[in-house]
């Protein structure tokens, strides 16, 4: 039985040092591989393309978003806001948070500041 | 990446001020930043930042949608109008119904999310009906 046991601890080591220097070899391997995608990284991650609103929904959020600003005027055209009129600047940032949350493509800020 | 290099002071400080789901991207020379910060302070500190770096605004060339992951389903938000009281309103629309009033400085409770810009909500006094986003604030 003693025997035995040596065996099969002799073959467990064996198995584990193989293991382990298998796991060695691809851990080596790997790095290297991941290195030479940093050097040469060439196809940078796909990302999403950005959303922008439909000028329907754009136009509402634009009227929501100025009723409280009665000195602004907005339009929408293609995805594109622009403002004139007059603002103060305290309440500038404000109308812009909740304009830049449309999801316009872009904001045109022509609005005279008081 | 030039847009990049341009507001990179706003992008580091989203990503040390840890903000979730963060994406910046530039198409046909604007460039976009979403994402999730935890608080409204947060959100407030990368505007501060934004308008540093381009005065006012004018440059057209950022979009940034940075929502507050705590403006969440059950909390309860502070009436943040400049003096007035916030109007609660049958849909979420300037154009629908109002059906309330809540406060100026009064507390609400978020009962749920429509969109980035309303809210329903529910005033102490038990009215219930859309608010706009802006005029509320998770304390």
């Amino acid at each position: 039985m003693n025997r035995l046991n040596f065996k099969i601890l002799v073959v467990g080591l064996l198995f584990s040092t193989g293991v382990y220097v298998t796991s060695c070899k691809s851990k080596t391997k790997d790095e290297s591989t991941q290195a030479s995608a940093d050097t040469t990284a060439v196809t940078p991650v796909p990302s999403a393309p950005v959303e922008i609103a439909a000028d329907d929904a754009l136009t509402t959020g634009v009227k929501d978003a100025t009723k409280d600003h009665p000195g602004v005027n907005a339009t929408v055209n293609n995805g594109e806001i622009t403002l004139t009129g007059n603002i103060e600047r305290s309440k500038l940032p404000d109308l812009m948070q909740t304009l830049n949350s449309l999801k316009p493509k872009k904001i045109n800020n022509q609005l005279t500041i008081k | 990446m030039a847009l990049q290099d341009k507001y990179k002071e706003l992008i580091n400080a989203a990503s040390a001020a840890g903000v979730q789901n963060l994406q910046v991207r530039e198409q046909d020379n604007v460039l976009y930043i979403d994402g999730e910060a935890a608080t409204g302070q947060i959100k407030d500190n990368l505007w501060a930042i934004y308008n540093k770096i381009d005065p006012d605004f004018r440059a057209g060339d950022l979009i940034m949608n940075i929502n507050v992951s705590a403006m969440a389903a059950g909390a309860r938000a502070k009436v943040t109008t400049a003096s007035s009281n916030l109007n609660i309103r049958k849909g979420p629309g300037t154009d629908q119904p109002i059906v309330g009033k809540a406060e100026h400085n009064s507390t609400v409770t978020l009962v749920s999310k429509m969109n980035d810009q309303w809210w329903l909500v529910r005033t102490d006094q038990g009215e219930e009906g859309y608010a706009y986003a802006q005029y509320l604030a998770v304390q």
